[in-house]
């Protein structure tokens, strides 16, 4: 080591003698005569092989302990490649030695000349690197491992690297593409096949995987594929990285959905066709009731316009249902919202002053109740609409509240209030009450006394919570 | 008054429908499915309205290949679909600029409605 020293300016070099340098340095050295006799070894030497100077110097070295050195592998090296070559670097010799068992060495060694020496020595560095050679070994392993479980995986797998050329590919993967790891191998995902995955969206879905740690799943790509026909394939893919190894790499995997969306679509299918028909059904019953309609007298056509309504209303609410359900149960909330949306499409036109806003908390109810639910909300908003705004502005609020086990429904204007709304009601609105009470029944529910608090009208009424059960058993009202 | 085609796989609903357009005191086409109405299409009959289910029995977006078709041949002509199926966003994608849609059940005031703004619209 060189210092500067500050008063002259020049480099002071310490004293460091040879023999401090080998005593340091970690691997096992040797120094030998050109007969093969050891002259020196340093501490790490008797350390690693578990020996002391007084068994070790002078002595030949292939007569060193019981003979431990006498490997055909080192003979080799000290006795044919050392005469002929100045130095010998990583010379790997695997031998069983009596006191440390089996180990690897690395051995390097180089001739040193000294000034009229013309013989030399040997110097010889030996490292054990067994448990390095171990860990490789291991690691191989548990690369051949990770691979034949990739490859019972089903799914088509890739491994890539930031610049999205595969590193890897699974069995399966290579089957069903049609292709070899070779031909895999270092290409860039968007150019395999026919560019199939060659999609703008994927590409930018893609490239915030690694920098950003963004996981996707469920990337539908359908497209047709070389010997496989047409195809849907969901792509997922997430960071991979090791613990303790910076790099990164992104695995993604193409699940291939192509039954699954064709049993989607054919499920579709039978219900577009199944709502084709009841619909047809359901316009031949308001066609039919609006002929009878033209040859009654004019006071019994409201009652025919009602009935088209509520049968509007209850194609209108096997739609919703099909759209806001959970599979076994509807979400409350989003029914209705679809309700107030279709009301105010059916009912209020653009300019209208009136609106229908909803509060609602996430709920569930069970189809079962999902239409007599439907019909009480539109049957109370329908009166809201008809008898509360006189002047033609308003607000009605849907709200549905989770209190306790059981469901509050409200149903709340801004209007005119009950009492100067319909001092006597005509007979469709009596009728209309009525069915309130009646859906309110189904429901098993049951209306609370108004309160007086406030403007307007509020209607609140009380029903059973749905109890979820786990999938295979009926669900049950509260 | 004007000429409208009626497109229905359903001959009551397509028999209905007629009557109470022809109520209205317009004057009535019918077809039941794509071919049908293409023919009547082709023909030199003036027609404002085509008024056409969106599934036709052999076909499932029957309307939609229909209306395609039928603009080709007539630019000016006034489409109104109709449907007892959800209208999601992909089917709303489909429908041509200017055309409008009905669901079934639909009254004879709704579609009366529906008529007149399309009339009015093109006049």
């Amino acid at each position: 080591m060189a210092v500067s020293d500050s008063m002259t300016g020049k480099k002071v070099v310490p004293d460091i003698a040879a023999s401090d340098i080998v005593e340091t340095v970690p691997s096992a050295l040797l120094v030998l005569d050109r007969d093969l006799h050891i002259t020196s070894a340093n501490r790490a030497f008797y350390q690693t092989f578990r020996t002391s100077a007084h068994e070790t110097e002078g002595s030949h070295i292939y007569e060193l302990g019981n003979r431990q050195w006498d490997i055909p592998s080192l003979r080799t090296l000290l006795e044919s490649v050392i005469p002929h070559r100045a130095t010998v670097e990583g010379f790997e010799v695997e031998h069983d030695f009596p006191t440390i068992g089996r180990r690897t060495m690395l051995v390097n060694a180089r001739k040193i000349f000294q000034p009229g020496d013309h013989d030399g020595f040997i110097l010889l560095a030996i490292e054990d690197v067994s448990e390095e050679r171990a860990a490789r070994a291991e690691s191989k392993r548990n690369w051949l491992l990770t691979k034949s479980i990739v490859d019972t995986i089903r799914d088509p797998l890739v491994v890539l690297e930031h610049d999205m050329t595969i590193v890897a590919a699974s069995k399966a993967f290579l089957t069903i593409f049609g292709t070899t790891e070779a031909e895999a191998h270092g290409r860039r995902v968007f150019e395999l096949g026919q560019h199939q995955w060659d999609v703008p969206a994927l590409r930018d879905l893609m490239k915030r995987v690694l920098p950003e740690n963004k996981s996707f799943e469920n990337f539908e790509i359908e497209d047709d594929f070389p010997g496989l026909g047409r195809r849907v394939f969901n792509l997922n893919a997430r960071k991979i990285s090791q613990p303790g190894n910076h790099t990164s790499r992104m695995l993604l995997v193409f699940e291939d959905i192509t039954d699954r969306k064709q049993r989607e679509r054919d499920a579709l299918g039978l219900t577009n066709e199944i709502s084709h028909r009841i619909k047809n059904n359901l316009q031949i019953v308001v066609g039919l009731i609006a002929f009878e309609a033209k040859r009654t007298a004019a006071p019994c056509v409201l009652g025919y316009k009602a009935m088209q309504a509520r049968i509007s209303a209850i194609a209108e609410l096997y739609d919703l249902i099909s759209h806001t359900s959970h599979g076994r149960t509807i979400a409350v909330d989003a029914y209705l919202r679809e309700i107030a949306k279709s009301m105010s499409a059916s009912l209020l036109d653009e300019a209208s002053g009136i609106a229908i806003e909803v509060k609602g908390e996430a709920l569930d109810i069970d189809p079962d109740r999902a239409v007599p639910f439907g019909l009480l909300v539109n049957e109370l908003a329908t009166n809201a609409i008809k008898h509360a705004f006189p002047d033609g502005k308003g607000r009605i609020v849907l709200c549905v509240e989770r209190i306790g086990d059981e469901i509050e429904l409200t149903v709340s204007d801004d209007g005119v209030g009950m009492k100067k709304a319909s001092v006597s009601p005509r007979i469709t609105e009596r009728r209309g009450a009525d069915y309130v009470a009646i859906f309110v029944r189904q429901l098993g529910g049951t209306i609370l006394a108004p309160e007086s608090a406030g403007p307007g009208t509020t209607i609140r009424i009380r029903l059973p919570l749905l109890l979820v059960l786990p999938a295979g058993s009926e669900p049950v009202a509260a | 008054m004007a000429v409208v085609l009626v497109v229905e796989d359903d001959t009551f609903i397509c028999e209905l429908t007629e009557m109470t357009v022809q109520d209205w005191g317009h004057q009535t086409l019918a077809a039941s499915d794509v071919e049908e109405a293409l023919e009547i299409l082709r023909s030199p009959q003036h027609i404002d309205i085509l008024f056409t289910d969106i599934y036709l029995k052999t076909a499932v977006s029957g309307g939609f290949q229909l209306a395609r078709q039928a603009i080709l041949l007539r630019p000016q002509l006034r489409v109104l679909y109709t449907t007892g199926n959800f209208i999601t966003e992909d089917m709303r994608a489909r429908f041509l600029d200017d055309a409008q849609c009905i669901r079934k059940p639909y009254t004879p005031r709704q579609l009366q409605t529906s008529f007149e703004h399309m009339l009015a619209a093109h006049s």
